[in-house]
């Protein structure tokens, strides 16, 4: 019977009282020292949508609510609990009891700080003046007869900009770095994005590290915009290394 | 969406916040991160928009350029009151949080304006050298991370 994991807890835990993927009822399969926490999937061919991975991190929610858990990327399917027994809980069980320890008391938030596109660019002008320069000379040309110029002055801009980010995105991770006990930061989705970033945070010290981004964001406000999400349970600092 | 008891974040001033729950929110964590292992039957992501991966590499192009451009051509250039990061961490370490309606000439304390001999140097950043990310060519970014393990 396939069996779907959607993390794995303290061997002491309990399944949230949720239904899991398909409405099936969570369980906790235990091994020595961490369990995994599954749900049983219908013998036959299941269609894993948008409303699975909602249903994955809703489960990974409630499991965070009482304790520690180390989620798996969606779409983790074993073969039934001796399955996951074996191969997931004994075989990596070191790992696993290693990482519960050490993240335990701890949660992820996401940071994504985004340029209000505008004040940027006045920056880049006033900054440059070669792109001031070319800015005046394209203004007043058709746009065939300055397309070369146009290119260039939007390479300079562009260049502009991720020299901007660069120094923005580390100053940003450096205010918050007090109330940080590791950084796993992400690629930008696009040219506005100044840093997109997933934070470990102490959960006894989340108040404390939302008191740093609001004062970012307070003295940025009108520059950079900054959007929070979390807490969650820690994706980004969970790592399971070859079997034994 | 649970709460986690005692943890609430404050209702929101500057920074938006929310729960993860919203899809795109989730998305790109539950596919890209988590625990993985050799062994196991995956289901394949049926009706999934895998889409979000492939865009998140930034790769400059012509388009871009032109579009950077014509944003720029659009700017009505009048004089900029804002203050770049790097002066925010000097201010915050000396007096607290900085006003943010210090004029150009008033506030700049650092060389942010017409300083562009500068932007290539950025020994200004003491610990962007032992930040460990890696950098590509300047068309593509990869993804970095630093444990605090």
């Amino acid at each position: 019977m396939p069996t779907y994991v959607y993390g794995i807890v303290e061997s002491t835990a309990r399944a949230p009282k949720a239904s899991g993927i398909g409405g099936a009822p969570l369980a906790v399969v235990a091994g020595d020292g961490a369990a995994a926490l599954v749900s049983d999937l219908p013998d036959r061919e299941v269609h894993m949508g948008r409303d699975e991975v909602l249903m994955h991190a809703e489960v990974l929610d409630q499991a965070l609510a009482q304790g520690t858990v180390l989620p798996m990327r969606f779409g983790v399917v074993m073969d039934g609990s001796d399955d996951v027994r074996r191969e997931l809980l004994e075989r990596h069980s070191e790992d696993l009891r290693s990482q519960l320890s050490e993240l335990a008391g701890k949660v992820e938030v996401n940071v994504r700080a985004v340029y209000e596109e505008d004040v940027v660019l006045r920056e880049a002008v006033s900054e440059e003046p070669e792109i001031a320069r070319l800015r005046e000379a394209v203004r007043d040309r058709s746009e065939d007869a300055s397309y070369y110029e146009r290119i260039r002055l939007g390479e300079l801009v562009a260049q502009a900009m991720e020299r901007k980010r660069e120094r923005d995105a580390q100053a940003i991770i450096d205010l918050l770095a007090p109330e940080t006990l590791a950084v796993d930061v992400g690629v930008p989705a696009h040219e506005r994005v100044v840093v997109s970033a997933s934070f470990l945070v102490a959960r006894a010290r989340l108040d404390a590290f939302d008191g740093l981004l609001e004062a970012v964001a307070r003295d940025q406000f009108g520059r950079i915009r900054f959007k929070l999400t979390g807490p969650r349970p820690p994706h980004s600092f969970v790592e399971l290394g070859g079997g034994a | 969406m649970s709460a986690l008891a005692g943890n609430r974040f404050p209702r929101s001033g500057y920074v938006t916040r929310s729960s993860s729950s919203g899809l795109a929110d989730v998305l790109d964590v539950l596919l890209d991160k988590g625990l993985v292992i050799d062994i196991f039957l995956r289901v394949s992501l049926v009706g999934i928009e895998l889409l979000t991966v492939d865009a998140r590499i930034v790769i400059a192009s012509v388009d871009t350029y032109l579009r950077f451009a014509e944003a720029v051509n659009r700017l009505d250039i009048g004089e900029s009151s804002s203050e770049g990061l790097p002066d925010l961490i000097e201010d915050m370490t000396q007096d607290g949080a900085s006003s943010k309606t210090k004029g150009v000439l008033e506030g700049a304390k650092e060389s942010l304006f017409g300083s562009s001999g500068d932007d290539d140097n950025d020994s200004d950043d003491d610990d962007s050298s032992s930040r460990s990310r890696s950098r590509s060519s300047s068309r593509s970014r990869s993804r970095s991370s630093s444990r605090g393990r």
